[in-house]
């Protein structure tokens, strides 16, 4: 007991002095997750589109998949894009391995089911009349898309929002592709994992106190955003 | 009115958090300069734990100009990196293993800078009461008797190499001690971790002697086994061979195991920890093999 | 050069064919009511010429253009007609943006869209609601909308698929108000499908009658509502009073037609021995208690069965050797004294009664 408050009086020291280790593992977490949250965006709302408005055989099928790899374990992935970027791998020579980079393109994989499953949900939840309207008032293919989007706008800012939590929150694939080096690719959950597995609580405190926060405020945008 | 505030508060979190970011943002600095060659080191667990690395790497990095990154692995993880061309430098404690490493064409020369020795250590209750005896006697009369548990390391490691080969030399097949009993419990962690864990459940464990030191204040545990010439702990670095691997920086790697070995550092690792521990928690040995 | 012209457009569901082998006109200008039942094929054929749905068969003209040439082709043509759904449909954005977005599609400037949107606003009664949310409107305030949206693209065809059928009566003369002004400022054709006849009677120039997918008259209002060409439309157009009888007898126009015993006096064409039904207004019987009151030719004795009042007017239910319909004013309930079992004469003109030839086994 005594431990862990000392621990807690420590990471409350370390938190309100900025404590650069802190502050640079904390600001790499956001980095990474963002920027994947972002790139996975780019790419999954278009496909989500095509897919959505256009029949083919298969979609059924397709959508399904989707939504099977909304939980595909993170150390999956993680094992995947390591033996894709290793040097002995067949991306080896991009040099990625280990790099704060290949976390990006790791995670954007991890989440990408997520985004296209929820994101196809949203678009699917827009009244059909809708679209008649869109298109009887000469709008092409591409702005009856937007218009669509925009109208399922809040349910796609919380597919992403979600997105990004997993992206965060995650282990397994940042570990195995980052290294978790000092300085370098060691994020909020890999260093949680390390200090902890060797005794030193203070900064799995400190840095547990600021994933909290951050999940607090995801749910709260959240919350706010399914209101509407 | 009260939404305003709802995300007027929101607002606020999210600054908090963007500030953040951009505090830790030290990479985005503007650097007139190119940027740095980074060094990849696969470690052993123990000379991490130890926290050697963390004391050598400043002074590295500031001497070659270099970004060096060093990696909490274990021994049999870092072998398979330095297989795959992953890292530059090897550093691990597993002599069989390394010699075929070498052989195998993976890395180009097996150079021991620093060794300590192994010791089991245990609760103070001692409930197998094994103290004082050779390692392989203890290994007999805890597979035998079952009276004390054993936390392996269990992760392919140098340490658990060792480990394999004191049951080996004590006459079991080492299936048989997976099989044993609940009293043998697999870790699959780094050393650290494996102490803390015997630690809490009061059990045996093979460590090494740096790591056990560095951990003193942390953990229950007292040395029970430590003489026997098998205890031997030896650590080397070797150079991935850009033969098999043309990617490696072995320019750099040469410039580490040169750094490792030369008689200013080698007198540092000599006396890491001695303030701390009170005793040498490394003895350097630049290059040459020990014996004893 | 008709605007718009289909010709044998049919539409099949499945099994069933929604429409049939259905021909129209309109011009521009034109104000063309569609009327018929729910389930006629209304929408069904306003979807066909909005160009959102391929029709199984036929051909649609649009300015003497055949739109089955190509889909870029369609594409451009619906960019020139306007579409406003039954249910009113909004974006959930602004009412402001709702109305730009067609305008917004269509690459117009900024400023241009600023000023056209603040005008159609005021058009449509609507710029206090300019910045609200679309979907915090009333049912009437957004069919205002949607009707907005569509106008403010200049469309040469408006398509209004029952624009009134959810709203209360002052909606629904701000929107009918509308739609006149917009056929007579801008030239406008407008294709209009209600199952309210009144309206029909009075916004169209013309009229087409669909009944379960087959277009069975059109033409002005005036012979829609008197001279309905079948028993089906006439029963739509709210004849109540269609009575089958044979033509005993024709002179210069004038026929007399047999209905069971009965016989009573029409203008029609028809020949001596036609099977015929004869329709008759309830609106177009007068009742009174003596005979000599009327110089109509038809006065038939007859004993009313029910009187229902209904506001300001009432349905008299009688038999005068067949069962006839009547509407008076309840004054006249009063002031005749109607009621069950209460003996009157019906009277109505020659004219008002309009023959439709009765096929075989009809």
């Amino acid at each position: 007991m005594m431990e862990i408050w000392h621990g807690i009086t420590k990471a409350a020291e370390l938190l309100t002095t900025f404590d650069p280790e802190v502050m640079d593992i904390a600001g790499r977490s956001l980095r990474i997750s963002v920027t994947s949250s972002l790139l996975a965006s780019l790419v999954c709302l278009p496909i989500a589109s095509l897919i959505h408005f256009h029949s083919f055989p298969g979609k059924k099928f397709l959508i399904s998949l989707i939504q099977t790899f909304f939980s595909v374990p993170t150390v999956a992935v993680g094992l995947f894009v390591f033996v894709l970027f290793s040097r002995a791998g067949p991306l080896g020579g991009m040099n990625l391995l280990f790099t704060p980079t290949v976390m990006v393109i790791g995670q954007a994989l991890l989440i990408t089911p997520i985004l296209l499953g929820l994101t196809i949900s949203a678009l699917s939840g827009v009244d059909k009349a809708l679209v008649d309207t869109a298109r009887s008032l000469g709008a092409n293919g591409f702005q009856t898309a937007i218009a669509v989007l925009r109208e399922a706008r809040f349910a796609v800012m919380a597919a992403v929002i979600m997105a990004f939590g997993r992206a965060i929150s995650e282990v397994g694939l940042v570990i195995m592709v980052g290294g978790n080096i000092r300085g370098f690719t060691r994020v909020i959950t890999t260093a949680i994992s390390l200090e902890t597995s060797k005794g030193d609580l203070e900064l799995s405190i400190a840095l547990g106190i600021i994933l909290l926060l951050i999940a607090l405020v995801i749910n709260l945008a959240l919350s706010r955003i399914q209101q509407r | 009115m009260k939404h305003r505030g709802i995300a007027f508060l929101l607002t606020m979190a999210g600054l908090i958090v963007l500030v953040t970011g951009m505090l830790g943002c030290k990479e985005s600095t503007a650097s007139p300069l190119p940027p740095k060659q980074r060094l990849r080191v696969a470690t052993t667990t123990s000379l991490y734990d130890t926290g050697l690395w963390g004391y050598l790497e400043p002074m590295f990095e500031e001497k070659y100009e270099v970004e060096m990154d060093v990696m909490h692995t274990g021994t049999g993880i870092a072998l398979e990196y330095g297989r795959r061309g992953d890292v530059d430098v090897i550093t691990v404690h597993s002599k069989a293993r390394e010699e075929q490493f070498v052989a195998e064409g993976y890395g180009v020369e097996r150079v021991p800078f620093a060794y300590n020795h192994f010791l089991i250590v245990g609760p103070p209750s001692d409930p197998a009461d094994i103290k004082g005896v050779s390692p392989e006697e203890a290994s007999k009369k805890l597979i035998e008797t079952g009276s004390g548990s054993f936390v392996s390391r269990g992760d392919d490691s140098g340490t658990h190499s060792k480990e394999k080969a004191i049951w080996k030399k004590a006459g079991y097949d080492y299936e048989t001690v997976q099989k044993a009993g609940d009293w043998y419990i697999e870790a699959g962690r780094g050393m650290g971790p494996t102490l803390l864990m015997a630690s809490e459940k009061q059990a045996y464990t093979l460590s090494d002697m740096g790591t056990f030191l560095s951990y003193k204040g942390k953990i229950e545990l007292v040395p029970i086994v430590d003489r026997g010439n098998i205890l031997l702990n030896v650590y080397s670095a070797i150079a991935v061979n850009p033969e098999k691997n043309p990617k490696t920086n072995i320019e750099m790697a040469n410039n580490l195991i040169d750094f490792l070995t030369s008689p200013e550092i080698q007198e540092l690792i000599g006396n890491y920890g001695v303030k701390n521990y009170g005793m040498q928690l490394f003895t350097p040995c630049a290059g040459a093999e020990p014996t004893g | 050069m008709a605007l718009i012209e289909t010709v044998d457009l049919c539409q099949r569901h499945g099994e069933r064919y929604t429409l049939k082998n259905t021909s129209i006109r309109v011009d521009q200008g034109e104000v063309f009511a569609l009327i018929g039942p729910t389930g006629a094929g209304k929408t069904t054929l306003l979807r066909l010429i909005d160009l959102l749905d391929p029709p199984t068969s036929g051909k649609l003209y649009f300015d003497g253009m055949d739109v089955t040439e190509s889909e870029r082709l369609r594409f451009k043509i619906r960019r020139r007609m306007a579409f406003v759904l039954q249910k009113p449909v909004v974006f959930n954005i602004s009412v402001f943006d709702n109305i730009a977005y067609g305008l917004k599609w269509r690459g117009k400037r900024r400023d241009d869209i600023r000023d056209k949107v603040n005008s159609i606003l005021e058009v449509v009664d609507l710029t206090p609601y300019k910045n609200r949310n679309a979907r915090t409107l009333s049912g009437g305030e957004a069919q205002r909308v949607a009707i907005a949206r569509a106008i403010a693209i200049e469309p040469e065809v408006l398509l209004l698929d029952e624009p009134t059928a959810n709203l209360d009566p002052i909606s629904t003369a701000k929107i009918e108000e509308s739609i006149l002004r917009i056929a007579n400022q801008h030239d406008t054709a407008i294709i209009m499908a209600t199952h309210d006849m009144a309206q029909g009677h009075r916004l169209a120039d013309r009229i087409g009658v669909l009944i379960d997918g087959e277009l069975l008259q059109m033409g002005d209002p005036r012979e829609v509502f008197n001279l309905p060409s079948s028993r089906e439309v006439a029963e739509l157009v709210g004849v109540e009073n269609i009575i089958d009888g044979v033509i005993t007898s024709s002179q210069e126009g004038i026929a007399v037609i047999d209905i069971g015993g009965t016989a009573i006096e029409a203008v029609s064409d028809y020949a001596v021995g036609d099977k015929v039904s004869a329709c008759i207004k309830p609106e177009d019987i007068t009742l009174i208690i003596s005979k000599s009151a009327s110089s109509a030719r038809n006065t038939l004795a007859s004993e009313i069965t029910k009187v229902v009042v209904i506001g300001s007017l009432a349905r008299v239910e009688l038999d005068c050797g067949f069962p006839l319909v009547v509407l008076v004013t309840k004054r006249s309930v009063e002031e005749l004294n109607l009621g069950s079992k209460v003996k009157v004469y019906a009277s109505f003109k020659a004219t008002r009664v309009h023959t439709i030839k009765r096929s075989e086994g009809n």
